[in-house]
């Protein structure tokens, strides 16, 4: 952990994690159920960055993990009333057979021709979910009155954030291995990285596993969370674009930017809706999301990081002049 | 250059944050209706219309409960079952309603379902048909109590359409065989699964093949031409999604086959305009209140309002959910003045006992009331508490038919065909199919 974690990184998460644990004492029910979803919609996002923000490997069929995880605990618990504790592992772990699936074509094929290929097996599992076995998934109606596992804004909020920090914390110290640095060079030039010896089709498993899985867990919260699941709030081509504009809003490949991308994007298309209850809330979104990115493509974690190193050589320069002067009344 | 472009992002993050406590100021005195469903469709406007109508009569008359008045804030859906669970949240963290009205499609309605639940908000909805949210109020009545729906359960619906097979297809225009026209979605297989099942083996029509086509299908020929070949005779269409296509389609290509079914298009008064005058022939199931549906003097009343206030604006004619909107809501708040609000406990037994007979010329022509928790219904022998109190058999004396069959004539006429009680045409085939 040394040198991956230093104690201003220690000090920093622990100030975030105090902050939102305070956040119930000051903001009402309604607010925390917005931070709810993008407590979510973070791990989505953190889930997709780790695949396709370190390879390079662009999905657009993340909602196909993610649905295998929410369908099987809701089949699992709804229909044959197996208890949570046993569901949700078992729909983590199928997630996880599932990102081998999602893994295959990535052996052969890269770029556009791979973001397609996941973009259909997102269509497939869609159309799987409505035409086969409908007494279990629900058809296209969905399943309605899956176990919850709290009610009400409070507790949920704290399970949600506490789930989505475990996961933030994992999936960034993992980024800041060696293993996160070989990711991030598949990325750059995959050719390369198996030229220095190195096992790019390991490292790729890994990134898809470790992607499924949070997937997964995700997912199979998500729908104990909702109470209902339907095909169509799953796989859908708007949730795979929230999911992916969360990431690069955020800042792609740095893990804690799908975070701020997530909590971003879900508060200001919540905070819209009292302004603009209909469609026209979407096009406002739509806009300061485009001015954020033409702004700085590399996200809100990098505008922050410039703020800051703005901040330090500014602090920097002052100290300089103030020596400066006093050299010069010294002297 | 660099401070300008700093500036922009600034502006756009403080664009956002400002907009943190805008907007959520409400005066103290009224009561608040969430209406939930989708801004865009013609189900989901007419609904927030009928509702709002009724809304600013119960205000112009005084107001309620203690003189009242009675605001409306909307949530839209989109038609996104996720969207509507944020939009029922929104509408019972954020705005605190005391009553939703929801015009919401099926899966949107049982997103939302397991927070109505939590909430326990008063619940009416006009457009879903979905009888498994009533077989929830028959499992586990006390946790579901608070929803009401007042348009029939399509178990319901699909009941009196088997007449409809029996009276008319097989009896008047004695058709023996047919073909299924489905489109590829869930809906089509279970309205297939409906026909094949139940009206055609009690109507004695034999389904001699299903051609499924997608929902992008831009070309039918190739289609009608195998329909043709097949020998039925006539064509059952079962179509939801982009139907106005397949039924335009059909009237141009003159197809030799007589069409009858369930297209969702064909619901609405705009039929005419999206099919550009190419839609005469067609028929479909329908809920009451439908397009050719003779309105009662009451419900008229509501009619012209509706036309006075939206009747440039699409839909310009109220679907059947927006009749049951702006009756629901005047429903709604009866019983909340007999229960003194909206407390569960006395509003759901007041909500329960509201009935209104709406009559025409001496005769009962709607009627919204609700099944009472084990009230047993005469011919399906099953329960649907909370249900519209519809009546599946003639003469409809109890309550108003669960569907009506309405057809488009060659003219650009809608007219409801049968029952025979709520008929103001007759089923006729198109001009150019042979009798």
């Amino acid at each position: 952990m040394k040198g991956i974690m230093t104690p201003r990184h220690v000090a920093l998460w622990i100030a975030f994690a105090a902050i939102m644990l305070l956040l119930p004492q000051v903001v009402s029910n309604g607010t925390l159920r917005i931070i709810i979803f993008a407590n979510f919609l973070a791990i989505f996002a953190m889930s997709w960055d780790f695949l396709s923000g370190k390879t390079g490997y662009v999905s657009f069929g993340h909602p196909f993990l993610i649905g295998i995880g929410a369908y099987t605990t809701a089949i699992l618990s709804y229909r044959f009333h197996m208890p949570i504790e046993y569901s949700i592992p078992i729909a983590v772990l199928t997630t996880i057979a599932g990102g081998t699936f999602f893994f295959l074509p990535a052996l052969r094929i890269k770029g556009t021709y791979f973001a397609l290929v996941t973009l259909a097996f997102m269509e497939l599992i869609y159309q799987l979910t409505q035409v086969i076995r409908p007494d279990l998934t629900g058809g296209t109606r969905g399943i309605s009155g899956v176990k919850t596992l709290l009610v009400g804004a409070v507790p949920n909020y704290y399970f949600s954030f506490l789930l989505m920090l475990g996961i933030a914390l994992v999936l960034w110290v993992l980024a800041r291995t060696r293993l996160g640095t070989a990711l991030d060079a598949i990325a750059m030039n995959e050719e390369a990285v198996s030229g220095s010896g190195l096992s790019t089709t390991k490292l790729k498993l890994f990134a898809f596993m470790v992607s499924a899985a949070v997937a997964g867990i995700g997912g199979a919260f998500y729908v104990h969370y909702l109470g209902s699941i339907a095909p169509r709030a799953l796989f859908d081509i708007d949730f795979v674009f929230t999911i992916i504009v969360s990431a690069l809003i955020g800042g792609a490949s740095t893990i804690v930017g799908p975070m701020l991308g997530a909590f971003f994007m879900t508060f200001l298309l919540e905070y819209l809706r009292p302004l603009l209850p209909g469609s026209e809330r979407y096009l406002i979104y739509g806009l300061v999301a485009l001015v954020l990115y033409v702004y700085q493509p590399k996200g809100i974690y990098a505008i922050i990081a410039d703020l800051r190193d703005g901040m330090r050589s500014k602090n920097a320069n002052n100290s300089k002049n103030s020596g400066k002067v006093g050299d010069g009344k010294a002297a | 250059m660099q401070s300008m472009k700093k500036l922009v992002a600034v502006a756009a993050l403080a664009l956002s944050a400002g907009l943190v406590s805008a907007g959520w100021s409400h005066a103290a005195d009224t009561i608040k209706v969430g209406f939930i469903g989708s801004f865009a469709s013609d189900a989901g406007r007419s609904t927030m219309r009928g509702a709002q109508i009724a809304i600013d009569e119960l205000n112009a008359a005084g107001g309620v409960l203690g003189g009242k008045q009675i605001e409306m804030v909307k949530a839209d859906t989109h038609e996104d079952v996720t969207e509507g669970i944020k939009a029922y949240e929104y509408l019972a963290e954020t705005e605190g309603v005391d009553f939703i009205i929801s015009g919401c499609i099926d899966d949107v309605s049982l997103g939302w379902l397991p927070r109505m639940t939590e909430y326990k908000i008063p619940t009416l909805d006009t457009w879903t048909s979905n009888i498994g949210i009533i077989d929830k109020l028959v499992e586990d009545y006390d946790t579901y109590k608070m929803y009401f729906m007042n348009v029939a359960t399509d178990e319901a619906l699909a009941t009196l359409y088997v007449d409809f097979g029996k009276d008319i297809l097989a009896k008047k225009m004695g058709w023996k065989k047919t073909i299924i026209l489905q489109e590829d979605t869930a809906f089509g297989n279970a309205i297939n699964g409906l026909v094949t099942q139940l009206l055609a083996p009690e109507a004695g029509i034999e389904v001699l093949d299903t051609i499924v086509y997608d929902t992008a299908t831009v070309d039918f020929s190739p289609i009608f031409s195998r329909a043709v070949d097949s020998g039925a005779d006539f064509i059952y269409l079962i179509a939801s999604v982009n139907s106005q296509v397949v039924s335009s389609q059909y009237v141009k290509l003159q197809v030799p086959l007589a069409m009858t079914g369930v297209n969702v298009s064909a619901l609405g008064q705009e039929y005419w305009d999206d099919t550009g005058g190419a839609g005469g022939g067609i028929s479909t199931l329908s809920p009451v209140p439908s397009v050719g549906f003779v309105a009662d003097p009451e419900s008229q009343k509501f009619v012209d309002k509706y036309i006075a206030e939206y009747g440039n604006e699409r839909p310009k004619y109220p679907h059947f959910n927006g009749f049951n909107a702006y009756w629901g809501i005047k429903q709604a708040f009866a019983a909340a003045e007999e229960a003194g609000g909206f407390g569960l406990d006395k509003w759901v037994p007041a909500m329960e006992n509201q009935d209104l007979k709406l009559m025409k010329d001496g005769k009962l022509w709607l009627r919204y009331a609700f099944w009472k928790p084990g009230e047993v219904e005469e011919r399906t022998q099953r329960t649907y508490p909370h249900n519209i109190r519809f009546d599946i058999t003639p003469p409809y004396d109890d309550g108003a038919p669960s569907m009506v069959v309405i057809q488009w004539y060659e003219n650009g006429d809608a007219k409801v065909v049968y029952p025979p009680k709520y008929a103001t045409g007759e089923f006729e085939v198109p001009s150019w199919v042979k009798k």
